[in-house]
């Protein structure tokens, strides 16, 4: 298709709308976070109308260690800042900064994944486990959601931060990274709701 | 760069069998929805005559208790989720792309992977009849009914995790759908200009994207509570019930809509077509079609007026519901001030479109009685309920796909359905389906309840059900001569024109019947509404075209959907059973959760095969258009 | 076709490189966002009403910041995505109304 035209006289400024293919990826991939929206939105939805049924587990403001939650977020956050380098990056064509802030992104990733293992492992011994209660199943439902898609990002930009290694930034590769960095944004923006609902709140008595 | 290395690729180009397994066409995908939507559309409708047989008399005893809560659940399950919906696919998938002047879908292989995820779910959906434990908890699986503690049996778990999965690929299918009609539109195909059946599938589409999400979670928490011992719905742990009931409808209400828009868009074709005349109020039904689609979403809780919301809610979703009758009505009238003063031609397709129209509203105006909550309390959980959602669906829903499927099965097969066939399946479905339902509003207000096993004589039903079972069986014969005709015509000639009813009004007439893979040889110019009629009206021949001749770019066919939907498939048999089979080697992982393990791997390694292996595609070349073209013509 | 054409004059209009300045203030405002959030918090001894208010205003405000620069969200060409993410929010509105109003009573 048309898509092919202005190719072959090297990358344009945003080279991940430069074809057809890139601009439909990118659109649907609006769209998916659209359908992503609701799928946390209908999370949260069951974590607000089940979060008072605690029975006999910790309480969330007893539980909740909002030192560790406020250094999760720190390291979230930057992630999403560097991710954005990332992209910076690409528009300049600057394949070698591009990987480098990708590498940095996932690390960040993995740290905050590390983190939240360690508070579900922490949480799970003070007698907050999956079946305690209704509060615990939806509690851990929601962050686990969250905390699979953070682990899916990881995966995804270190095969693409592989891909980029061997193929280089092309009209191929870099709606594949832009898709990405778009899905890596919206992790952190699901975090702000979840920090402020699920812990904030929590602490709230 | 990717247009010198396509036409170096020598892309494998499948026959046979592998052809339809691998095919990103979406011609040859819509077949492939027409297909696995039809057999399940027998299946659930084989399931209907076993419950219609048990209801015909008092006490009877065809089938037990147990089996019949089986099958009305499994009825409306198949039905709705696997029958109707992938029907509608199988048209959107026909005709959405031909009408808005496109070469092919914004994304091929996601639009076969939503094909195969759907049809493996509704597999393992079906399967359970096999195994024999059957989902029986009816198909809005009400909490705590369907918890561990009420269905203790894998019959639940099939619906968990064979919706989870056909619910994927219904979502990727819609997604695609509207990057489609947003970004694959010809030149001059503005939004104002598109057919209404692309307009009704964008929303549709719009309204799976908004919808699916929360049945993902609900059947997630589900699963949740029946496999890891969760405590969503229940209430011994804290748990809800009525959640359930909430989420179940946020998503279940927008998809009755997802059901009916589309036959909307299809009767609007069909009718101006075969009225010769122009869609009366355009506009207006663009505008009503969206309003449906935005009130879709704020009226779920009339499906829980007896659940105790209160006056407040009740109220609330009382008006939202009797506001839906407006844009509604606006389409009724639209269709009628189309055909009024055409020159009508009472083809089978246009049949079915005509008796749409009575039959669809006398579902509306139930719907409106329904929608007074203090009238609801009498209605709700009777027949009158049962009836009143068969006519929208089967009197509005199923008449629109056999309109559709008449009207343009010559540009899906090439063959033109036989008429008189055609004309025979009408009156004898549309008929027996009004002998089956229109009773039921009345033994609903007499008092029956509806998904009961057994009435008692004596209490005025007997009559009216035996009527409801002859009709049932009409319905089924109507069926059957739709499938001889079916078969009739497929040892035809393939001789359908471009044009086969000659008032074509749109793109897809435009071009051969079946189209090319490419579907057209040329971009074509759209000048305006109904953009053939209006070449037709100006003298003109044909489309003016909007570029020259040259190669088109093709996706290149895969088998790594066809392994996605499989992978799927055995990771929900392998956790459904995880508790049941043992360990694996003597390690603490069950044989289960290794299956299971094992089907998300297949997964996640097809993800990466088509992440890593870049797709060229390849390039249909001129002389192969030109000799199309000649041959044609 | 017709989107098409509007996206390459894009391409080509817009060539300035744009700096990471603007992005780093939106994280500065973002964490100062996230730390109003916190503070507000474990200050306590505040009104309940009064400190959801704020937790559920700064993250709304952090969020549209995000959206804005980070996701793009102001530029040009992103009506569907507007339109997209605004509808998911609706649907999330009703059924976060559901859960705090229509579940226990």
């Amino acid at each position: 298709m048309s898509a092919h035209t202005h190719v072959e006289g090297g990358l344009p400024h945003e080279p991940e709308k430069a074809t057809l293919e890139g601009r439909n990826k990118v659109l649907g991939f609006w769209l998916f976070l659209g359908g992503e929206t609701v799928l946390f939105g209908t999370l949260f939805a069951a974590f607000l109308a089940l979060r008072d049924q605690v029975l006999d587990g910790p309480t969330p403001d007893h539980l909740f260690d909002l030192k560790l939650v406020a250094a999760a977020t720190a390291i979230l956050l930057t992630s999403s800042l560097t991710s954005v380098f990332a992209i910076q990056a690409m528009h300049q064509h600057k394949v070698k900064a591009l990987i480098n802030w990708l590498i940095v992104t996932v690390v960040l990733g993995a740290c905050f994944l590390g983190l939240e293992i360690y508070e579900f492992y922490h949480y799970v011994h003070e007698g907050h486990g999956f079946t305690t209660s209704a509060f615990s199943s939806s509690f851990y439902t929601l962050v686990g959601f969250h905390g699979a898609h953070v682990l899916f990002g990881i995966l995804w930009i270190t095969l693409l931060i592989i891909q980029l290694a061997r193929k280089g930034l092309t009209v191929v590769t870099a709606p594949k990274t832009y898709v990405a960095g778009m899905y890596w944004h919206f992790i952190d923006v699901v975090w702000v709701f979840i920090f402020t609902v699920v812990y904030l709140m929590g602490k709230v008595v | 760069m990717a247009h010198a290395h396509a036409h170096g690729h020598a892309v494998k180009r499948y026959s046979g069998i592998m052809d339809w397994l691998t095919t990103v066409d979406h011609k040859k995908i819509g077949i492939l929805y027409l297909i696995a939507g039809g057999f399940f559309f027998l299946v659930g409708g084989l399931e209907a005559i076993l419950i219609r047989v048990q209801l015909w008399k008092p006490q009877n005893d065809f089938v037990g208790a147990d089996t019949y809560n089986e099958l009305l659940t499994m009825h409306g399950t198949t039905m709705i989720f696997l029958a109707a919906m992938p029907l509608l696919f199988a048209l959107m998938n026909a005709v959405v792309p031909l009408q808005i002047g496109a070469r092919d879908v914004a994304f091929p292989f996601v639009n076969s992977l939503g094909f195969w995820t759907f049809l493996f779910g509704g597999l393992l959906l079906n399967v359970s009849w096999i195994i024999g434990d059957v989902p029986d908890a009816g198909w809005t699986s009400y909490a705590p009914l369907a918890g561990t503690t009420y269905s203790d049996d894998h019959g639940m778990d099939y619906y968990v995790l064979g919706l989870q999965i056909a619910g994927i690929g219904t979502l990727i299918g819609g997604i695609n759908f509207l990057v489609t009609i947003i970004n694959m539109r010809a030149p001059g195909m503005t939004f104002m200009r598109m057919p209404l059946f692309t307009w009704t599938a964008f929303i549709t589409s719009a309204l799976i994207l908004f919808a699916f999400p929360a049945l993902t979670v609900g059947l997630a928490a589900l699963m949740f509570d029946r496999l890891f011992d969760a405590n969503f719905f229940d209430p011994a742990a804290g748990g809800n019930a009525v959640l359930w009931e909430h989420i179940f409808w946020i998503f279940g209400h927008p998809e009755v809509y997802i059901l009916i828009l589309p036959a909307f868009g299809v009767i609007s074709e069909v009718i101006s077509t075969f009225s010769r005349k122009r869609l009366f109020g355009y506009s207006s039904m663009v505008f009503a079609t969206i309003l449906i689609g935005f009130l879709g979403f704020m009226v779920w809780a009339h499906h829980m007026f007896t659940a105790g919301l209160g006056p407040v809610a009740n109220a609330l979703f009382s008006i939202a519901t009797m506001l839906i009758a407006v844009p509604t009505g606006i389409k009724i009238f639209n269709w009628l001030f189309t055909m009024w003063g055409g020159s009508i031609k009472f083809t089978a397709a246009n049949l079915f479109a005509v008796g749409f129209i009575p039959t669809f509203v006398m579902g509306g105006v139930t719907g409106v009685m329904l929608a007074a909550a203090p009238a609801d309390f009498q209605y709700h959980d009777s027949y009158f309920v049962v009836a009143h959602f068969h006519y929208v669906i089967v009197g509005g829903l199923i008449l629109g796909i056999f309109a559709g499927l008449h009207y343009w099965w010559p540009k899906m097969f090439g063959r033109t359905l036989n008429e008189g066939l055609g004309k025979l399946t009408f009156w004898t479905f549309f008929i027996g389906f009004h002998l089956t339902f229109f009773v039921q509003h009345f033994l609903g207000l007499m008092g029956m309840p509806r998904r009961i096993w057994q009435y008692l004589d004596g209490m005025g039903f007997n009559e009216m059900n035996m009527i409801s079972t002859i009709g049932a069986f009409l319905m089924g014969f109507g069926t059957i001569f739709f499938i001889i005709n079916v078969v009739v015509t497929a040892v035809k000639p393939k001789n359908a024109a471009n044009d086969p009813w000659e008032d074509g009004r749109t793109l897809e007439w435009t071009i051969p019947s079946p189209p090319p893979e490419y579907n057209f040889a040329q971009t074509p110019l759209v000048r305006g509404y109904d953009a053939y009629w209006k070449e037709k009206m100006d003298g003109h021949s044909g489309m003016t075209p909007a570029e020259p001749i040259g190669p088109i770019h093709m996706p290149s066919p895969s088998i790594l959907p066809f392994f996605m939907g499989l992978g799927f498939f055995i990771a929900g048999f392998g956790f459904m059973y995880a508790p049941d089979w043992g360990h694996f080697l003597g390690t603490d992982l069950t044989n289960g959760h290794a299956l299971g393990i094992f089907g998300l791997a297949i997964v996640l390694i097809c993800m990466l095969l088509r992440s890593v292996i870049d797709d060229h595609g390849f390039h249909i070349e001129e002389e192969e258009i030109l000799k199309d073209l000649g041959g044609k013509a | 076709m017709a989107s098409n054409h509007s996206a390459t004059e894009q391409n080509t209009k817009r060539h300035k490189v744009e700096g990471p300045k603007k992005h780093i203030v939106a994280f500065i405002f973002s964490i100062l966002l996230t730390f109003i959030a916190f503070a507000t918090v474990i200050s306590g001894e505040i009104n309940k009403d009064f400190i959801y208010i704020i937790l559920v205003g700064t993250a709304i405000l952090q969020v549209f910041v995000q959206m804005a620069f980070w996701m793009h969200m102001k530029d040009r060409g992103h009506t569907f995505a507007l339109i997209g993410i605004l509808s998911g929010v609706f649907v999330v509105f009703t059924a976060v109304i559901m859960a705090e109003y229509w579940v226990w009573w």
